[in-house]
């Protein structure tokens, strides 16, 4: 990479770390929104476009990764942050219970299927008194903190889970991981007779995209200091993953990064006009699926192939 | 004991409307090979035009089915024409992704129009009666809307099964390529079945929306119930997505006797369960 790129991005990341003490709470809080949002779209991605697995129900992760930290913090009076890795760990295990069932399922099989996962954890959260019924959990253990500390240290949270999980995504494609993925992806019948463990890669990165997914939903949920199983286990999530993935480039690394970019930019913008804009938002999801089902990044690319990720493999 | 067979056959009777909902989406995995996340909204859909007919004419909501029906025979037909033959044969995942933002579209477009209100379709004196068998009261409507399932199920066997269609059908279903060769137009075919599919939808929502009141965001959940009846009765076996379908409805009216608030849960339980034990489903797959 050359040096003026590596300062430019040195710059950038400078800023990002430093903006609790440039910009307000509210831009804090939005960022937060954003950086989380992008982790779980580049989950989502990461799972469809690189293991061609689709998983409607992906919002289930956000819950449990959220649930996780606040009952963990809130009965033990731990601190918050701490309980972070505890709440992806957890997420991974239930990841890997879930993968019992749905790894007899195929394609939309598949899909659909992890959508009942996450209708029947949503139920059966909602039933639980321990973890607060349908009223849900405080974060209690944030009350001690001041507010500027607060904010910042969830941002930093939050900045840290989307370059983290940028870069943990990355290194995974660069290596055999990545190799596997797309002999798969191009050809499973053909990757398997080539010595691939075609299921135990696509395990592998489920349990990744999940472990990303509860962590970006432990921290979107400490922005709220109040997590309820209809908002956190919300299609509403996973939707917004899809249209994020969709609109920028299924496949791509770079897809989800344009992707989050339109969507919020669409959402401060026209998210006042209520059902129309939902209704805007699915219609630019259709067209792009008829018009440009490689996204945004499709486009971009198709005069001069670009690959800033250094992650494209080519015949030469 | 008395109390328990009431909720069985409550159970079957729901069940059997659940089966109604997923034959369409039998259908379209068994020959078109797409899955349809719009389908449940699409139920809610034949519920709403239902209402407006219901609310702006004399007629009842079972007769609506006479104008509602075509309508939703030519909402499918465009649908397939204008959206889903683009995208298929492509991949599996793009109709998924196509018709999952058709599922938003539908939803918003239902409340925008018709508020986030729940309304149901008015049953009259249907509603209130029921028949006692040997102690047991049974309902007329689900008794009637299981009857019309079955009839359903009957009718959508003997067409694939028996006429020239059919056989054209089965064809695709098979072996696209070869279908393909021997004359069997099928973008067409697959327009025809897609108003097909909508047409058994019409019916299903008709008798839905008179059991039960909807809101613009009740897609989902009947998506999900035809989804796990298809997928309990072995893909592809169109007797099976019925038993399927009654395996639910048992289970969620089962479920609803430990705690009223479960019935749904352990509706996922049981498909989840059968998953991990019979992954082919339940059924021995078969003819479409």
């Amino acid at each position: 990479m050359k040096s003026s790129k590596i300062l430019a991005m040195l710059v950038l990341l400078g800023v990002l770390v430093a903006l609790p003490w440039i910009g307000g709470y509210a831009t804090q809080r939005l960022m937060v929104e954003v950086f989380t949002l992008y982790a779980i779209a580049l989950a989502w991605n990461l799972l469809a476009g690189y293991g061609g697995i689709v998983a409607v129900g992906q919002h289930v992760f956000i819950g449990i990764g959220a649930y996780s930290l606040f009952f963990l913090s809130t009965s033990f009076g731990l601190n918050p942050w701490l309980m972070l890795p505890a709440a992806v760990v957890i997420t991974a295990l239930f990841a890997l219970l879930f993968a019992l069932p749905m790894f007899r399922l195929r394609g939309a099989y598949f899909a659909v299927g992890t959508w009942v996962l996450a209708e029947i954890t949503r139920i059966a959260v909602l039933n639980s008194d321990w973890l607060g019924a349908g009223a849900g959990m405080p974060l209690s253990t944030m009350m001690g903190i001041t507010r500027w500390l607060r904010n910042a240290g969830i941002y930093w949270a939050a900045l840290a889970v989307g370059v983290g999980s940028l870069g943990v995504v990355w290194w995974l494609l660069r290596g055999r991981l990545g190799l596997a993925l797309l002999s798969v992806r191009d050809n499973e019948a053909a990757a398997a007779a080539s010595g691939v463990n075609v299921l135990r890669t696509k395990v592998i990165l489920w349990l990744v995209a999940a472990a990303i997914t509860g962590l970006a939903g432990a921290v979107a949920y400490m922005n709220t200091l109040q997590v309820t199983p209809s908002a956190s286990f919300s299609l509403n999530w996973t939707a917004a993953a899809i249209f994020i993935a969709v609109l920028g480039g299924i496949g791509t690394l770079e897809g989800p990064l344009i992707g989050v970019l339109v969507y919020f930019l669409l959402r401060e913008m026209f998210s006042s006009y209520g059902s129309w804009y939902f209704i805007v938002l699915g219609c630019i999801a259709i067209l792009t699926m008829l018009l440009a089902p490689g996204g945004a990044w499709s486009l971009l690319t198709r005069r001069r192939p670009l690959d800033p990720f250094g992650i494209r493999r080519m015949l030469s | 004991m008395l109390s328990l067979l009431e909720t069985l056959i409550n159970g079957l009777l729901l069940g059997a409307l659940y089966a109604l909902f997923g034959i369409g989406l039998s259908l379209s995995l068994g020959v078109m090979r797409m899955i349809n996340i719009a389908h449940g909204d699409l139920i809610v859909l034949g519920a709403y035009l239902s209402s407006v007919i219901v609310l702006n004419t004399d007629l009842d909501p079972l007769s609506s089915l006479l104008i509602v029906i075509p309508m939703m025979f030519v909402i499918g037909w465009l649908l397939q024409k204008l959206l889903f033959n683009r995208v298929m044969g492509r991949d599996p995942l793009s109709p998924l992704l196509l018709t999952f933002g058709l599922s938003i579209v539908i939803q918003n477009l239902l409340q925008e129009l018709f508020s986030a209100d729940t309304r149901s379709l008015p049953a009259g004196d249907l509603a209130l009666q029921g028949i006692e068998l040997g102690g047991v009261n049974i309902g007329v409507l689900p008794l009637i809307s299981a009857g019309i399932s079955v009839l359903a199920f009957l009718f959508v066997a003997h067409l694939i099964n028996r006429s020239p269609i059919g056989s054209a059908v089965r064809a695709v279903a098979d072996d696209q390529e070869t279908a393909r060769l021997v004359g069997v137009n099928d973008r067409r075919l697959f327009a025809y079945m897609a108003g097909f599919v909508l047409v058994t939808v019409a019916v299903a929502s008709v008798l839905y929306g008179m059991r039960t009141p909807f809101s613009p965001t009740a897609g989902p959940e009947r998506l999900i119930y035809s989804f796990e009846a298809v997928v309990l009765g072995g893909l592809g076996n169109l007797w099976g997505t019925f038993f399927g379908g009654l395996i639910i409805g048992v289970a969620q009216l089962l479920g609803a006797r430990i705690d009223t608030g479960l019935g749904p849960f352990f509706g996922h339980l049981v498909f989840l369960v059968v998953l991990i034990a019979r992954p082919e489903g339940l059924f021995k797959a078969g003819r479409a």
